[in-house]
Formats: structure tokens, C-alpha cells, sequence
């Protein structure tokens, strides 16, 4: 079926078949990769996505489904050079073998859109859909706390 | 001039004599412990760092080539069975569909065929497919309309144990006399504990991009060891290693289940092979789960003999493995008998077949699941003596590996004990045990971590430097997050005397075939820095020449720091360009290799971690509230890396005590829980506070940095650490981790014996 | 047939959901794990997006929920400030990602998360087949109850709203019908394995709760801090004198509990029985929490 997607602020005219998931379509049709499959059962956030500016699991939803509305990839959050959020997580060493960053980079930017100084509380409700093998947590929490403008102790 | 030896090389605590070439001029004094360094030992962030948070980092499924074919693989629903009906032609002529191999036929040229048409556990692969699209691959395995008739099977330990299925033959380790040192001692304390199956869990599963060109291979592998992924695809293809290239450059997690090609790489090989085109192959969750590998569920059974002062006069240890279809018997004794210091000791291991995949390494295999349990009993042993559990381990420090009796080329595990101590305010932890306004149980407990670390040959580096003053430097390092690539960025900038930012490190890419040992071991920083400072030295060694013949001062004289170039007296304060401009297109180039280990020592990590949690005994729940965490693993050369390598570690030992263990149900002898919803990884709400310290002594005796590895000792001591913080707190013990809600209500309702059923085979009767 | 439609209104849904090789879709976050699963057949995927039942308003002195609003809708939303339970169940669901999409009736109507049921290898007798694999196997996190199929009901929405008094409307091309939530559930049977008490065609459309109860809150016990089925949960809610209490998690429907005697008819099984433990903490605290 035809589809129009909209992503980063761009309109694809697609023909997909209709069952194609929205983060297959990201990552291969569009060549959008940053975006990443860790278990395609929406259990593990590395696929989260914006959709008009909420995180969602891109491997639950249709990439029919994203019609009608505006998706945001990690590709679409770092055009303009890293954003502060990208910053703190380098600088502080947020991030381990990287796989999950991205998604983690997704749902904390929806965060700090809505919330600008959120407690380490906020940040842990928001951020525990994102899973991190490698155990970045304590410096996601700090990166994410950082970038907002607040001392760490 | 290099010359070849013969030395040993130790990984896991496994030894081989290798031959190595080494080369006098790759000899450097260690730096000693006050050395004056400008890089080493200060946080630096990781030189791909920026690319990883902006997605643009190339993990093996994100590469994309014309024509790139879609493989999918049918894998066992059971644990045994034999396939009876498979229509291979079917799923062929399906539109869109280009190859698929079916079981029993040859996968490359020689070697065992992978794919089997009786499997012995469920994930087994049986059939694989090539498609246009992932949508035609799923149809072709779909259409392939597996007919499978089930067989008998074993999964439960107790009955491999009645039924003496093993993967090879129980065997023990010895020394002294055991059974009269038990008899002699004032007081003897057993405790027997299960430990759960666990699996890895890499957030990238395993996959592989293969293409052929010609008759050269090129594979993209999420592998943790490129150059082994490489020998094993030129062994099955029949190809000179050259003519394999193999590219890690981003690895999402490997934690010990990728090793080498993995049955990924060869099947995209052969898929890409036989349908002339690049074919693309990554497990899906469930598979990963099933067939991507697992620390092995065991039980053991630990007796401990002491005197009342509380020297240690015997330990032993009967450790029974759940090992599937086979797999290295990983060292679960090896605490028992090395972790203190005792006369007589025993470690049985009886390692069971059963219809699970074969078991592989995860972080410190072998190590962990040996101290989860050792731990405990020494904590139960304080208890029987009335004496403090730190200070029994004190008491019973050994300054030397004792079955081989050479001495450690160095251990600091009293400092971390003490310092411990003292971040966890551990003097004050009988006050933890006092009634709490929020109506918790509360306890500390502590355990000590042993592994080894020192790495070994062969490892090698190149450097080039140019006109620019920018140094490129070359290793065979895959960094699936440990974060060692930067590690030589630094190595390398301290050597040269560069600003990091003029020194960049590749690796992930068999073509320029200069080696470093697989990721894992911990074998990576103390095996390839010293190569790579190697290397750096003689480039720097040839800067400072070159620096003679354009400043007319005598090499000696000069010296190389934060990209400048002074001379010893102060007079001459120039920046490396001045020199590096004059070379115009040419580069100043050095190679350095990892010389062998020291002889007469053995080497080994060592660390304390103390754990403190809160017990809702109603409701079940173990919450860990802190770990303090204090490791001796030489320099540290990356404080910033190095602290995130052991909240890793400590975060999957949190894990491993309190909520993942691979289930199976006892009917089909299939896993019920193989996949992300099911087999609960930590949630960062999960998260306790997290102290990390490192001694950060050198190791004088290892080559040339006297950085030992830190990925998997803090890994190894936490999940027993939280089982005596639990004990602490409530006076019981799960007798099988992890330690969830069912098994914590029933530790607290002290039910002794319940859920025994058949009496087992003692392992001691299996033995004879 | 592995289509997709999106229709533009109500009326329009339910005449093509009357067809046969249809079904809804809201969030998506259960029915992709389903037909991935194999456990739901492929057909032509009804999305419900644009017809309109997002909205959450005031009606008859309580309050009106759409039954595609999303999971964080009701947690953020205002009007329901007062209902502490649904509140908190809505919450806690599943995680931030999960709720933005997930809406009120596919979380409703999601199918059990039973190992055997959901797991490929097995075709047990809630999914069609003819043994109950849980009873015979690894049964640790199911139900309490005895029965043809011993799965746990995983909606932490479902006790919630139930506690607070609230109904379901349940709109078809034939009609419109309003029955209490628990009513929504059935006990499954050799003839129709189905939990839910929908014929084919019928859509719920919107929750209806009356006045805010005097009090009300929602315990749970999870896996792990976050991100977790509730292994034990339990709702409850006061309205002067009258309490009511309700759980998920102990039997294969969400269970309503005497007050006076919460384990009554909960007798467990061998791995499950841990449970009852829980079940007592956990009813305790939320009736001391809403007296």
C-alpha cells in the first residue's frame, strides 16, 4: 500500500507492504539506522522514536499507523550538531557500547522538552522503558540531570 | 631485532604455550606508581563517543548493500527431536525467495554441517533461508512446514545426575588430605545453593552482513573476537586468512556469548555464497535468547573447616553444571580453592549434559557462579565463630596462587577490604538491624572477588605519525563497549607526548591484520596497551632523532610532551609541527608487540564489594539500596571508562541475585521465558547508589603499564555480596537464586526441606 | 488477507469489524506481540486512531473515557485526578513508551501474558490446543484459582476501574450495550477459550466511571521496580462505608475480593501459592490506605 510518512521534517512517499513495522521502514527503506532493533517486542526502548514529540516504540507500530503524524529519529534530534543532552552523555560517560543511546537520547530530549528540571525520581519514571545492558543507568541519570542545568553532588 | 619465543598465555585461568615474536625495542620501563603522566589516569570521554549518541555509529545490522539479500533461520520448537517433513522446495519457489540450506548438507567446505535435522535443544537451527525482503524470508521458513517428532529429553539436572549424563567425565582437584582435615576441625558449616541459568542479553543480538567478491569474503560479524571470526571463516571456506576480511567496528554488548563467527556468520556466508549476493543474517529476540548462550545454572555444595580462631584448615566444593550439549567446564571451584588461604582442599565438578544449548562464557563464567555461592558459606562460617565476616577473610589472606604456589605479581585485597569498610560505614552495620520507621529489614553483607587479568601475547599495534603532527594508530582492538579503544588513545598520547585530540585509534577491521586477542577475558588493556605504548615509543624514539637533525640538539637532550618538543635545559620550547612539517608526505611509523608475562608470578585481579538492601518482608521484595564496590586491577588508565565498566558489572550482579534466571518448563523441556518480556533485565528504577574506587597501584611486574583487565572482576563478588546483606537482615538464605519473591517468602518462613521431591544423587556417591 | 484500514469514524469501524478477518487496533502494543506470536491470525487490521474515542470528558456526574485514549492520557488527565486508584494503575502500566500508545481498551482487552499461551512452542488450551501446559509445568507467576486455564490476568486498569464502580459501553454495527467492567470478562470454555465477553464485531467504545469514590488506591508487586506485569496487584476504593476491592494478577480474569476474606476461593497452586502472601500484604495495605 502507498504511504506517506513524515520524518525529520521530511515527506516519503512510500509502497510498503502493509504489515511493515515503522522502525523496518525507518531503518531500511529510509536508511534512517540510528534508530535500533533490540527485541522487536517494545521491551527494550532501543527503538524508540518521537511521534509528534512522545516516545513510542517504533517496532509496535505500523509504519501505517505514523501517517498523519510527525516522527522524529535520533537522526532528526542531532541535525543542528549535538544538543546539550548529547553533550552531557559524552561527557559524562553515559553511554557504553552505545546500542541503546540512541532511544535513551529520545525518550530524555521528550523529557526536557516537558519537564526542565525534572528530580532523579521523574527521570527514572521517564526513562525505565529505555533498557541498557551495559548498565549506564547511573550516568544516564547524571548526564540527563546535567544537561538540565542542575548540580550533581 | 625481533626474535621468536616460546611463553605462556593465560585467559580465564586457562593456559597455552604460544610462540611470540617480541623485539628488544619494545622494552619500556613500567611507569612506576608516582610517575608524572599527562594523560594516564585522568577521565577522558570515549573517542567515538559523539557518533554513538547521534546514531550514526554502524552496528553489523545497520549496514546496508546493494542487492542485500534477508535470511532467516527455522529453528527447533523442541528439545530433541527428529525432523520429518521439511518442503524445501516449497519455501524456494516462493516469489522473492533466493536460497535455502536445509539440514545436513555441507555449510561451506568441510567442517560439521550446522544446520541439523535431529536437534538436541529448541532454538537448535535447522534450515536457513534467503529472501528479497525480511517479509519473503519470514514466508520461506513459514512454508518450510516443519514436521518434527518429539524425543525424549533431559533438562533437569537431578535426572542427568540419576541417569550420570555428562559432558565428560566428573572430576576433582586436590590437595592435602581432605576428609581428616574436616575431622580435625573445631567447627565445619555446609551450605548448599543453586544458582540460576543466565543469559547475556546483548541489546544487539548476534548477526552478520556477509559478501563475496570473488573468491574474497567480507563480513561484518557482532563479534568480540574479529581475527577468530576470521580464522573460522577461512577454515570453512577453504580460504587463505587473507582473503577473509572481517569488520567490527560497533559491537552492541557482547558480555562473552560472541565468540568468533557464530553460527550467524557462516550461514550469510553460504547464503551469500550460493546466491551470489550480500545476505544479511541477525537473530530476532527469541533466538538470541534460545541459542546466543548462557552462564550455566549450577549447585553447589560447599563445606568449610575451621579452627575456632578462625583459620581455614579445609574447603570443599562439589559444584554440579547444568553445561546443555557441552562447552569448557568454567572454573566454579577455583574460589574454593584459591580465595584464601587453606591447606586441604577439594573442588568436585560434575558438568551434566542436557538438552540445552551449550553453555558459554559470561563475564568472569566460572568465577561468578563459584563465589555466589562460596562467599555465603564463609559468611556462615563467621557466623558458626562469632567472628566479624571481614575480618575472617582478613584473617585468612594468602599472598600466593596456591595450586600453583608462585606468588601474585600483586594483590591489594587488604586495602580493599578496608576501604570498603569504610565507604560502606561497615563498623556501624549492627545498627542497620534495629527496627526501621519504614517498616524495613535491613542488613550489609560482603564478599571478595578473585580473577585474573593479566592478559598476555600476542598483541600488536602500529602507529603512524605525520607532517601534520597527527598520529594514527592502528590496532586489532574490537570495542563492544568496554570503551578500550580510547584506552589506547591515551596509551598512545602519553607515550608520544601528543594532545589526544591529535591521536586517533582505529580497529574493527581484520584487513590490516595487526592482532589483538579476542574482547573478553579481560584480557584487552593488559594484553594491547603495552603494545601500543610499545609502538608510541618508537615513534617517539624517531621524533626525537629527526628533532635533533632540524633543532641541532642532541635527541637525548629533548623530550616530547603535550605536543611540544623541549629541550632537558629549558632553552627550546617548540611544537611538534616544527618538526613533523619537514616530512612532507612521509610518516614516521612504529610497531610495537605485547611481550610475554613475567615468569614466577601468576596474576590476578582482586576486590571487595559490600552490599546493603531492604528487605519487604510481606511482600517479598529485595531492594538494594548501595554497593560499594573496591577493586585492585593495577593503573587504571581511564578513570571515567574504568567507573562505568564496574557499574556495569555491579548492575548484572545485582541482576543475577535478584531477577534473572532462564526458566524451563519440565514438560517440553523448552525455555518459557526467551525473551525481553519474560527475562527481566534491570530497569535504570532499578538502580542502587554505586560507589566504584580502584587501588590504582601498578602492577610492577606486568608489562609496560601495570594495568591489569577490569571487565569482568566487578561482576564477580555482588550477587553474593547481596545474598549476605540479605542474610544480614533477616537471619535466612535463599537456598536457589535469584532471589525472587516466591523464594524470599519462603526463605522467611524458614521452610526447611520443602520442594526436595526425590531424594538426588549426592554428588560424592556419583563420583565412585 | 494482511491488510490495513484506517477508518474515519465510529459507524464506519464497526460495519467493517462486522465482517469476518478483522480486528481493532488501538496502541498496537499488545497485537503486534500477538501476530508476531502467531497467537492472533493475520486479517485486515481495523485502526482505530481516527474515530474519535480519544477524548476523556465529564458525563452523569463522573467521568467519560474514550477507549482509544492512551495509557498516559488518563495518568495526565485532570478530571481524573480523583480516581487515585486509576490513576496509579495507569502509571505504572507498562512503560512510558508502551503508555503513549497503548489506549484504554486494548489494555483492557489484552491478551493474558502466560508463558505457554504467548510462547510459539506450545499450543495450549487457552490458545485452542488441549492441555494446560501451566498446570502440569512452570506455573510461578499464574493465577490462584482452580480451572481449565490458570493464566493471570495482567491489566492493572481493569482492578482499578472495576474498584471505582466503573462500566464499559460496547458498541457493534447491531447495537450499543453498557455492563460493569468486571462483566467485560468471562470464564473461558471448551467451546469459546475467549476472556472476554465480546461477540465478534463488538468494540468496547468508552469507560464510564460515576462520582470519584470517597477514597481509593492501587498496590502493586512487580518483577523489578518498573516496567513490570503486575505479578499481585490489588485495588481498592471506599464510598462511605461500602469497600470494594479487586485484583489482577490471581485469577485469569480480574477478581473481585471480600473485603472481610481475601483469599476466598484463592487457594493456589504449588508454585503460585506465594501468592496468597502477597495477595493479604497488598489488600491490607490498600484498604488502610482508603480508610
Amino acid at each position: 500500500m502507498r504511504i506517506a510518512l513524515h520524518v525529520n521534517e521530511e515527506t516519503y512517499e512510500l509502497d510498503l507492504p502493509p504489515r511493515r513495522r515503522l522502525v523496518d521502514v525507518l531503518r531500511d527503506d529510509l536508511g534512517l539506522t540510528g534508530t535500533k532493533v533490540g527485541c522487536a517486542e517494545g521491551a527494550c526502548g532501543a527503538c524508540a522514536v518521537l511521534l509528534d514529540g512522545r516516545p513510542v516504540a517504533s517496532c509496535l507500530l505500523l509504519a501505517a499507523a505514523a501517517e498523519g503524524h510527525a516522527v522524529t529519529t535520533i537522526e532528526g534530534l542531532s541535525r543542528d550538531g549535538l544538543t546539550a543532552l548529547q553533550e552531557a552523555f559524552v561527557a559524562e560517560d553515559a553511554l557504553q557500547c552505545g546500542y541503546c543511546t540512541p532511544g535513551q537520547i529520545v525518550s530524555a530530549s521528550a523529557l526536557l522538552a516537558g519537564t526542565a528540571h525534572p528530580t532523579r525520581e521523574e527521570i527514572r519514571d521517564a526513562m525505565a522503558g529505555n533498557l541498557c545492558r551495559c548498565g549506564a543507568y547511573p550516568k544516564i541519570e547524571r548526564a540527563i540531570l546535567l544537561a538540565s542545568g542542575q548540580e550533581v553532588a | 631485532m625481533p626474535r621468536l619465543v616460546r611463553t605462556q598465555r593465560e585467559m580465564e585461568g586457562r593456559f597455552e604455550d604460544v610462540w611470540v615474536l617480541v623485539d628488544p625495542d619494545d622494552d619500556l620501563e613500567t611507569w612506576p606508581a608516582d610517575a608524572d603522566l599527562a594523560l594516564v589516569g585522568r577521565p577522558a570521554v570515549r573517542q567515538d563517543g559523539a557518533l554513538r549518541v547521534t546514531g550514526d555509529a554502524r552496528y553489523t545490522g545497520d549496514i546496508q548493500l546493494p542487492g542485500m539479500l534477508h535470511a532467516a533461520v527455522l529453528r527447533s520448537p523442541v528439545a530433541h527431536g527428529r525432523v520429518t517433513r521439511l518442503d524445501v522446495g516449497a519455501a524456494r519457489a516462493l516469489p522473492g525467495v533466493r536460497a535455502v540450506i536445509a539440514p545436513d548438507t555441507s555449510v561451506g567446505f568441510g567442517g560439521d554441517p550446522l544446520l541439523a535435522s535431529e536437534t538436541e535443544y529448541a532454538g537448535q537451527p535447522i534450515a536457513a533461508v534467503a529472501g528479497d525482503t525480511p517479509e519473503a524470508a519470514a514466508a520461506a521458513v513459514d512454508a518450510l512446514r516443519l514436521g518434527i517428532e518429539a524425543l525424549p529429553h533431559v533438562v533437569d539436572p537431578d535426572e542427568a545426575l540419576r541417569e550420570q549424563r555428562f559432558t565428560k567425565e566428573p572430576s576433582e582437584t586436590v590437595r592435602g588430605d581432605v576428609d581428616a582435615a574436616f575431622a580435625a576441625a573445631d567447627v565445619v558449616v555446609e551450605l548448599e545453593i543453586e544458582t540460576p541459568a543466565h543469559l547475556q542479553t546483548a541489546l544487539e543480538p548476534h548477526g552478520a552482513v556477509a559478501h563475496w567478491e570473488g573468491e574474497e569474503l567480507t563480513a561484518w560479524v557482532s563479534t568480540q573476537g574479529m581475527f577468530d571470526a576470521r580464522a573460522e571463516l577461512a577454515r570453512r571456506f577453504s580460504l587463505p586468512r587473507e582473503s577473509v576480511r572481517v569488520i567490527t567496528e560497533f559491537v552492541g554488548g557482547g558480555f562473552g556469548a560472541k565468540q568468533g563467527a557464530g553460527v550467524e556468520a557462516i550461514l550469510a556466508a553460504e547464503l551469500a555464497r550460493v546466491t551470489r549476493r550480500p545476505v544479511r543474517l541477525v537473530n530476532d529476540r527469541h533466538a538470541e535468547q534460545l541459542d546466543g548462550g548462557r552462564r550455566s545454572w549450577t549447585r553447589q555444595t560447599v563445606k568449610l573447616g575451621a579452627r575456632v580462631d578462625g583459620g581455614l584448615v579445609a574447603v570443599e566444593s562439589a559444584a554440579v553444571i547444568s553445561m546443555g550439549l557441552g562447552g569448557w567446564v568454567f572454573p566454579v571451584n577455583q574460589p574454593a580453592l584459591n580465595l584464601y588461604a587453606v591447606e586441604h582442599a577439594r573442588g568436585m565438578e560434575f558438568p551434566l549434559r542436557t538438552n540445552l544449548r551449550a553453555h558459554n562464557a559470561f563475564r568472569a563464567p566460572g568465577v561468578t557462579e563459584g563465589v555466589t555461592v562460596f562467599e555465603q558459606a564463609v559468611d556462615e562460617l563467621a557466623l558458626a565463630l562469632g567472628i566479624d565476616p571481614l575480618e575472617l577473610r582478613r584473617l585468612n589472606h594468602v599472598e600466593r596462587d596456591q595450586q600453583s604456589g608462585l606468588p601474585y605479581s600483586s594483590k591489594h585485597l587488604l586495602a580493599c577490604y578496608d576501604r570498603a569498610a569504610e565507604l560502606s560505614g561497615w563498623a556501624q552495620r549492627e545498627t542497620l538491624r534495629g527496627p526501621q520507621a519504614d517498616g524495613l529489614l535491613r542488613g550489609m553483607g560482603c564478599a571478595t572477588q578473585i580473577w585474573w587479568g593479566g592478559g598476555g601475547p600476542p598483541a600488536h599495534a602500529t602507529i603512524r605519525l605525520d607532517a601534520s603532527g597527527h598520529a594514527l594508530v592502528t590496532t586489532g582492538i574490537q570495542d563492544i563497549g568496554t570503551g578500550t579503544l580510547t584506552t589506547a588513545r591515551i596509551v598512545a598520547a602519553e607515550e608520544l607526548g601528543l594532545p589526544l585530540d591529535r591521536v586517533r585509534v582505529i580497529g574493527g577491521d581484520t584487513r590490516a591484520n595487526v592482532y589483538a586477542p579476542v574482547s573478553g577475558g579481560s584480557m584487552t588493556t593488559p594484553a594491547v596497551m603495552p603494545a601500543v605504548r610499545s609502538a608510541a615509543g618508537k615513534v617517539r624514539r624517531t621524533l626525537l632523532e629527526l628533532a635533533s637533525d632540524v633543532l641541532e640538539i642532541a635527541a637525548d637532550d629533548l623530550a616530547v610532551r603535550d605536543g611540544r618538543i623541549r629541550s632537558r635545559d629549558g632553552g627550546l620550547d617548540v611544537p611538534v609541527t616544527e618538526v613533523t612539517e619537514k616530512l612532507g608526505h612521509a610518516t614516521i611509523d612504529g610497531s610495537g608487540a605485547r611481550g610475554p608475562n613475567p615468569d614466577g608470578f601468576r596474576v590476578h585481579t582482586f576486590g571487595c564489594q559490600i552490599a546493603q538492601v531492604a528487605v519487604d518482608a510481606a511482600l517479598g521484595e529485595v531492594r538494594v539500596e548501595r554497593v560499594v564496590a573496591v577493586h585492585d586491577v593495577g593503573r587504571i588508565v581511564n578513570p571515567l571508562g574504568a567507573s562505568s565498566q564496574a557499574e556495569g558489572g555491579v548492575l548484572q550482579g545485582v541482576a543475577y541475585a535478584l531477577s534473572e534466571e532462564l526458566v524451563i518448563d519440565p514438560t517440553t523441556g523448552v525455555p518459557v521465558n526467551a525473551s525481553l518480556d519474560d527475562y527481566k533485565l534491570p530497569t535504570i528504577a532499578d538502580v542502587p547508589e554505586i560507589v566504584i574506587e580502584f587501588v590504582n597501584v601498578p602492577d610492577p611486574n606486568l608489562p609496560n603499564i601495570g594495568a591489569k583487565g577490569l571487565g569482568e572482576p566487578p561482576i564477580v563478588p555482588t550477587a553474593a555480596a547481596v545474598a549476605n546483606a540479605f542474610a544480614h537482615a533477616t537471619g535466612r538464605r535463599c537456598r536457589a537464586l535469584p532471589m525472587t519473591r516466591a523464594r524470599v517468602l519462603e526463605a522467611l518462613r524458614g521452610a526447611e526441606g520443602e520442594g526436595e521431591g526425590e531424594a538426588s544423587l549426592a554428588p560424592t556417591e556419583a563420583l565412585q | 488477507m494482511s491488510g490495513y484500514l484506517r477508518p474515519a469514524g465510529l459507524e464506519e469501524a464497526l460495519t467493517v469489524l462486522a465482517e469476518d478477518g478483522t480486528v481493532p487496533l488501538g496502541g498496537g502494543t499488545d497485537l503486534a506481540g500477538q501476530v508476531d506470536r502467531g497467537i492472533r491470525a493475520s486479517g485486515l487490521l481495523v485502526d482505530l486512531q481516527a474515530i474519535g474515542l480519544g477524548e476523556i470528558r465529564e458525563s452523569g456526574g463522573g467521568v467519560e473515557i474514550g477507549a482509544t485514549a492512551t495509557l498516559s492520557r488518563v495518568a495526565e488527565e485532570g478530571l481524573l485526578a480523583s480516581y487515585v486508584a486509576v490513576v496509579e494503575a495507569a502509571s505504572s502500566s507498562a512503560s512510558p513508551l508502551l503508555r503513549n500508545v497503548g489506549t484504554l481498551g486494548g489494555n483492557l482487552c489484552q491478551h493474558t501474558r502466560c508463558w505457554y499461551y504467548r510462547g510459539p512452542e506450545w499450543n495450549c488450551w487457552l490458545g485452542g490446543g488441549d492441555i494446560c501446559y501451566a498446570q502440569i509445568g512452570d506455573h510461578r507467576k499464574h493465577g490462584l484459582e482452580a480451572g481449565e486455564c490458570i493464566s493471570a490476568h495482567p491489566s492493572d486498569l481493569a482492578p482499578a476501574l472495576a474498584a471505582c464502580g466503573a462500566t464499559v459501553v460496547v458498541r457493534s454495527a447491531a447495537g450499543e450495550r453498557e455492563l460493569a467492567l468486571l462483566d467485560l470478562y468471562r470464564r473461558p470454555t471448551g467451546d469459546n477459550r475467549s476472556l472476554l465477553a465480546l461477540a465478534a464485531g463488538e468494540l468496547v467504545t468508552a469507560v464510564r466511571l460515576p462520582a470519584p469514590p470517597d477514597a481509593s488506591a492501587y498496590m502493586r508487586a512487580g518483577e523489578r521496580q518498573a516496567f513490570s506485569f503486575p505479578l499481585v496487584s490489588v485495588a481498592a476504593a471506599r464510598r462511605g462505608e461500602e469497600l470494594r476491592l479487586v485484583a489482577a494478577g490471581v485469577a485469569n480474569v480480574p477478581r473481585e475480593l471480600d473485603p472481610t476474606d481475601p483469599l476466598a476461593g484463592l487457594p493456589g497452586h504449588p508454585q503460585s501459592a506465594w501468592k496468597r502472601d502477597v495477595l493479604v500484604a497488598l489488600a491490607d495495605r490498600a484498604l488502610a490506605a482508603v480508610r
